[in-house]
């Protein structure tokens, strides 16, 4: 893509294209590209070779199902860590977005409208989220901290504890049909990230999202307003949880009152396997969603292999940390 | 957008009449507090040719520059601009003005590449229904001639910027204010960071801008420079201009006298 034209100016650069060459494969950027396909490809290997029931078409079909939430959890991280910032009240609102779903569901009201009103819960605390950080200008660390204890106690105290049970077939048609083999949950996914691959490549907003998030006084001087463009990166970073939370409802049947942590993090995870940036002005959208996709095949994998479920966690952990070392260690 | 005064010659020092006075401060004043950072500061920047500021630390530069820029509203006087006064509120009006300005931190997105650095907040877009979505093509051709046209030394057009030498940094920021600016840009300490090489590339950069009808008014420290650059130099102190002449006029020596108040000038 820069190939083209390199016209080495300074006698440094002067030494030829073969150790230009060299020195993008060096670059924290090309790292920070290939580390979510190639360590993807690398287990989808292993695990093949150590299990013959791992890359059969009902096992692939599964395993991708199963990502669609870590999935789409990761699409709303990323737009947080984007901006230099994150969302701990990401899982959180996909239990809040279950629960108020469920509530809308007793008062009788149609599904569509069940579902409008979790992926609004979602925008409702991204916008709280955003207008704490953006305006209030408290560390997104503190305040998302905060929005997590206060999501989860609406959630509690909203359905008592009590799961809602939804048993649409509308609904649980998306968890349980598929299109080609491909389930309908993550075909959504996918077109989720479709479209927010557009927003942050092909809009202004996009743009404006790193801008931000790579230099905030820079992108003040330019005339970028900043607190509102970190105000809808959150409330972006909410709409998934808010999405998040239907597709759960579909996939399990009823509400789930209580905060899955699991899903957290996941989703940051997912977004450092992905070379987004933790310190703000560079993402993708294909790296959190390929990170997403390969910590949902490690875990099942390891579970083929009949290693015990208190493994992943350890497992997910140390993959991150390594994942995290190796693009940091490339400055 | 750049082309409209290409025609200009740099260095047109012959003529004094109104028409050529692109900039015009008279007896600004800029309060903090009690401090007074401005007490009545009068100077004028001729259209096409580079103006420069001198003075010590604390003498009012960066608070006059910062009244043009319309990061600050002065509190008295005025500044008169092609001939009309103009009231600039923040710095979006001194840009609707025409008047760009390259600060001296440069405020550039290191993770951007230059293309998207050069569009910021201005981009280009399509209009699809009720969407608009970035010309991302035209834009990195339009980038690309206008580098290319100012034969500033960028790897490429798509790098990102933290990938670019000081220098490199610079002269993007420098393309940037060029690029927008209808009429003026203002500079300030553009080389304060660079190296001599880098310096010379800069400088060489600031005088095509000036051969393609640029009106350019820059805050030195560097006399030399001053002496390289400019046509006409203003000299301040504790909050007022106390002099300017034509820069072939002056010495190096005489500069350094007027700034730290040895020598006296009629303004």
């Amino acid at each position: 893509m820069t190939a083209e034209t390199r016209t080495p100016l300074l006698p440094a650069r002067r030494s030829g294209r073969v150790k230009g060459l060299a020195k993008r494969f060096g670059t924290e950027e090309v790292w920070a590209k290939a580390t979510a396909p190639v360590a993807l490809l690398a287990i989808v290997i292993l695990f093949s070779i150590a299990s013959p029931r791992f890359f059969t078409a009902a096992n692939l079909s599964g395993m991708l199902a199963d990502s669609t939430i870590p999935v789409v959890l990761a699409l709303g991280a990323t737009f947080a860590v984007a901006l230099a910032g994150i969302d701990l009240s990401l899982a959180a609102t996909v239990a809040l977005g279950s629960v108020t779903m469920g509530l809308a569901y007793q008062q009788g009201w149609p599904l569509i409208v069940c579902v409008l009103v979790a992926i609004a819960t979602g925008v409702a605390v991204g916008a709280f989220n955003g207008v704490f950080v953006g305006w209030v200008r408290i560390p997104d660390f503190i305040v998302t901290l905060g929005t997590l204890s206060l999501v989860m106690g609406l959630a509690l105290i909203l359905s008592t504890g009590v799961p809602v049970q939804m048993r649409e077939p509308a609904l649980t048609f998306i968890s349980t049909q598929s299109l080609f083999g491909i389930r309908y949950n993550i075909l959504i996914a996918i077109g989720i990230a479709v479209i927010l691959h557009v927003v942050l490549f092909h809009t202004r907003f996009g743009t404006h999202l790193l801008a931000v998030g790579d230099n905030a006084d820079a992108a003040k001087a330019m005339g970028l307003k900043v607190a509102r463009i970190k105000l809808a990166g959150y409330m972006l970073c909410g709409t998934m949880g808010g999405v998040a939370a239907v597709l759960l409802t579909s996939y399990i049947g009823s509400s789930q009152p209580a905060a899955n942590t699991d899903y957290l993090l996941k989703a940051i995870a997912a977004v450092v396997l992905g070379g987004v940036s933790l310190f703000g002005g560079r993402a993708t959208i294909i790296g959190p969603v390929l990170g997403a996709i390969l910590l949902t095949f490690l875990q099942s994998g390891l579970t083929l292999l009949g290693v015990s479920a208190f493994y992943s966690p350890l497992v997910i952990g140390i993959v991150v940390i390594a994942a995290a070392t190796l693009m940091r260690g490339r400055k | 957008m750049t082309d409209n005064t290409r025609s200009r010659s740099s260095f047109d020092n012959g003529a004094t009449g109104a028409g050529d006075i692109k900039v015009e401060v008279r007896d600004v004043e800029k309060l903090f507090g009690s401090i007074v950072a401005l007490r009545g500061a009068n100077l004028t920047v001729r259209k096409g040719e580079v103006t420069a500021i001198v003075g010590d630390n604390g003498a009012g530069k960066s608070t006059l520059v910062k009244c043009l820029t319309g990061l600050y509203v002065p509190d008295g006087g005025e500044i008169i601009i092609d001939g009309e006064v103009a009231h600039f509120r923040n710095p979006d009006d001194a840009r609707e003005g025409g008047i760009e300005t390259v600060y001296q931190d440069l405020a550039l997105s290191d993770q951007l590449s230059v293309w998207q650095n050069m569009f910021m907040s201005r981009e280009l877009v399509r209009r699809v229904g009720p969407f608009k979505f970035l010309r991302r093509k035209e834009m990195k051709k339009q980038a690309k001639t206008l580098v290319e046209d100012l034969a500033v030394t960028v790897p490429s057009i798509t790098n990102s910027v933290k990938r670019l030498s000081g220098g490199q940094r610079q002269a993007v920021a420098i393309a940037r204010g060029v690029m927008w600016a209808k009429g003026m840009i203002i500079l300030d300490e553009p080389t304060a960071a660079l190296g001599l090489r880098e310096t010379a590339q800069v400088e060489a950069l600031i005088k095509r801008t000036v051969d393609q009808g640029q009106t350019v008014l820059i805050v030195s420290h560097n006399f030399e420079q001053v002496k390289r650059l400019s046509s006409q130099v203003w000299v301040m102190r504790a909050g007022q201009v106390v002099g300017g002449t034509r820069t072939v006029d002056v010495t190096n020596e005489e500069l350094v006298g007027m700034v730290t108040g040895a020598i006296q000038l009629a303004g």
